[in-house]
């Protein structure tokens, strides 16, 4: 799992340009980067979230956009407000370059945000009834030290993401499901110890997702998946482990204004380690509600208007 | 960030709350630039020859729809004026639709199935007898959810079972509810709202509580005067006492976390309602067992709320914690102030309507 960035940036350019004429027919559903343009319709979109809530979806920031999103936790952790951000840039319509936190269950039993970068590459299929859009993801973790009980632990967390979306229609038309499968390395090490102080496991984690279009502005989302469990705790096991964790998420995203999302959700986590849960369903002071929001800069289009630069080609 | 953020949190909503009624201002003039003096004959200043068919260059017709078909941002200001202001100019062509008024989420305790709408900030803040303090805001998100975040009075905790309880505040919660309008899916469906409420931990001698409570509320109009509420609340709280490990309700099973509660509004007159409800609140006994670490206790509300304005509810009433145990002595009577800010959903709909 040992791909550097600079390798993966040159995978997502190799495949913009293999990709992007498949996606002519799309280019009419950005924002304009046209000199004349008005700040109304620059910001008027249509704009696309490569999120649910945690979960990535086969959609990538449209070209010449930037997304910038987080939330943050009001109760995972008592008297601390956590934090979690994405930012995306998008290229040619079919992969974008991202600096996100990943979901992971920290020692503390919260989601511990951790850093990491990636690269997202949506397949250039033109979309067709019932058959799913696909997308590959690859995230790069970066080390994130803990300290539990005045002992330090570096904890990363790198992943690839295969995730599809499909719209459904007729009578379900305004749900879309999407599923994937997150393959994650995760290692916890604790500074100036052996290999017995080293944890690291190569896990394949299933997600499944539904959206659903609850009025003209607002999507009611709901998402559950795996993701790995850091466990150590000096004064039972010096040596750490990495398991199995579940995080479910349900809630809404309102785009208050096309480049403006809003989101608020209810989450739940549940030790599933062993196959069993630690707490039952009813145990809601393990519950979780997070506040968020994304907000697209079609930073193309603003610089066209502004410099004359990046302006759409007239043919 | 330390305890700190939900106390500024709290501030903030309570600053939010104080601007909401500077925020609600009957339509304002806008002023508009002094025109220049017109000559007797009509000649408009700029030397361009009058209109031949006499109609003053001002003129608009009686449907007040404009004569000039040039479109207001084409138009060049007279020299001196100000540029003009293109959102004012768009909201003059864009009429308001009327807002009908908003069914508020809860009663005076109870939860409602009313969701705020998109954008609608809703604060109600209240004092009672007792001295006691509480203070909640929401934000309406997509028409189908809302989150807030609130500080109660209500919770009480005593240190054993035979001493009086005594109030913990600020107990800080948030709030997240998602929810159907009424007649959504089908024809008299009541509008449903399924609700989490959680709070931040609360400590006081060396205690540490957290309350949660998931709720499923309806809402149905009865007639054209009264709206019958019902909800059905799983509660869940946390006690730790030291260095003990914590004592969960979930713990003592469903039967002692499950309560029905609800309320009925009567709209009395045109501009007041009757309410009554009946909810349910946590009361922490520290040194009790285990299975009565934390018990649900009723009350039962009722009082009046009075439409001041749009914007703006005051309700009144009569509060009996401790109806459980018949205690009236314990009854409280609270005032409520209910502020309604509807300025961002203005914003989003104009935008929407561009």
């Amino acid at each position: 799992m040992r791909v550097s960035l600079p390798l993966s940036l040159a995978m997502c350019l190799g495949a913009v340009r293999t990709a992007a004429s498949a996606h002519a027919d799309d280019q009419a559903l950005v924002p304009v980067r046209q000199r004349q343009a008005t700040a109304t319709e620059i910001f008027a979109g249509p704009f696309r979230s490569p999120r649910l809530f945690a979960m990535p979806v086969a959609d990538v920031v449209g070209a010449y956009q930037l997304s910038l999103s987080g939330d943050a936790s009001l109760l995972q952790e008592p008297g601390i407000l956590s934090a979690a951000g994405v930012a995306a840039i998008g290229f040619g319509d079919v992969a974008q370059i991202e600096y996100r936190h990943t979901s992971a269950v920290g020692i503390g039993d919260i989601e511990a945000p951790i850093p990491a970068v990636g690269v997202q590459l949506q397949a250039p299929f033109r979309e067709r009834p019932w058959v799913p859009a696909v997308a590959i993801a690859f995230r790069l973790g970066v080390p994130r030290r803990e300290t539990i009980a005045d002992q330090p632990v570096d904890e990363s967390v790198t992943d690839l993401y295969l995730v599809t979306r499909l719209r459904l229609r007729g009578a379900l038309t305004g749900l879309t499901l999407h599923t994937g499968a997150r393959v994650s390395s995760a290692k916890i090490v604790r500074p100036g110890f052996d290999a017995a102080g080293t944890a690291k496991r190569v896990m394949v984690l299933p997600t499944f997702g539904l959206d659903l279009a609850a009025s003209d502005s607002a999507r009611a989302i709901a998402e559950v998946g795996l993701a790995p469990q850091f466990r150590f705790d000096p004064a039972v096991d010096a040596a750490p482990r990495v398991d199995y964790g579940l995080l479910g998420r349900v809630g809404v995203r309102w785009a208050a204004l096309p480049a403006v999302v809003l989101d608020a959700s209810i989450g739940y986590q549940l030790e599933v380690a062993h196959g069993q849960p630690a707490d039952g369903l009813e145990s809601f002071v393990q519950w979780d509600i997070r506040l968020g929001g994304e907000v697209f800069v079609p930073w193309g289009a603003i610089a066209c208007r502004v410099t004359g630069g990046f302006c759409e080609s007239r043919e | 960030m330390s305890m700190n953020v939900p106390k500024l949190l709290i501030a903030g909503a309570v600053a939010l709350t104080a601007g909401v009624a500077t925020a609600q201002p009957m339509p304002v003039p806008i002023p508009l630039p002094t025109p220049p003096p017109t000559p007797p004959d009509g000649t408009p200043p700029d030397g361009a020859p009058p209109p031949t068919d006499g109609t003053p260059a001002d003129a608009t017709p009686a449907d007040g729809t404009p004569t000039d078909a040039t479109p207001p941002g084409d138009a060049t200001p007279p020299l001196g004026s100000p540029p003009p202001i293109e959102s004012i100019t768009e909201v003059e062509a864009l009429p308001e639709p009327p807002r009908p008024p908003i069914d508020l989420p809860e009663l005076l305790l109870a939860p409602s199935g009313a969701m705020l709408p998109a954008g609608v900030i809703y604060s109600r803040s209240g004092v009672d007898t007792s001295g006691g303090l509480s203070s909640d805001m929401r934000f309406g998100l997509g028409d189908v959810a809302e989150f807030g975040v609130a500080v109660t009075d209500l919770i009480r905790g005593r240190e054993a079972s035979d001493q009086t309880p005594r109030r913990m505040a600020p107990f800080y919660t948030a709030t997240f509810r998602m929810g159907l309008a009424e007649h959504r899916l089908f024809r008299h469906q009541p509008a449903l709202a399924l609700g989490f409420r959680k709070s931040f931990e609360f400590e006081a001698d060396n205690h540490r509580s957290r309350i949660a409570e998931l709720h499923l509320a309806a809402s149905g109009h009865v007639g054209t005067r009264t709206t019958v509420h019902l909800n059905g609340s799983f509660w869940d709280a946390s006690v730790e006492t030291g260095d003990e490990g914590a004592v969960l309700l979930h713990d003592q099973g469903l039967s002692r976390q499950f309560r029905i509660g609800g309320g009925v509004a009567v709209r009395a007159v045109e501009d007041a309602d009757i309410l009554i409800d009946y909810a349910w609140i946590p009361e922490f006994c520290f040194t009790c067992t285990d299975a009565n670490r934390t018990r649900l206790r009723p009350i039962l509300s009722w009082g009046v709320r009075y439409d001041l304005a749009p914007w703006a509810q005051l309700q009144s009433g009569v509060r009996v914690p401790d109806i459980g145990d018949a205690n009236l002595l314990d009854a409280q009577i609270f005032g409520q102030l209910t502020l309604i800010n509807r300025s961002i959903e203005r914003v989003v709909d104009r935008r929407r309507r561009r």
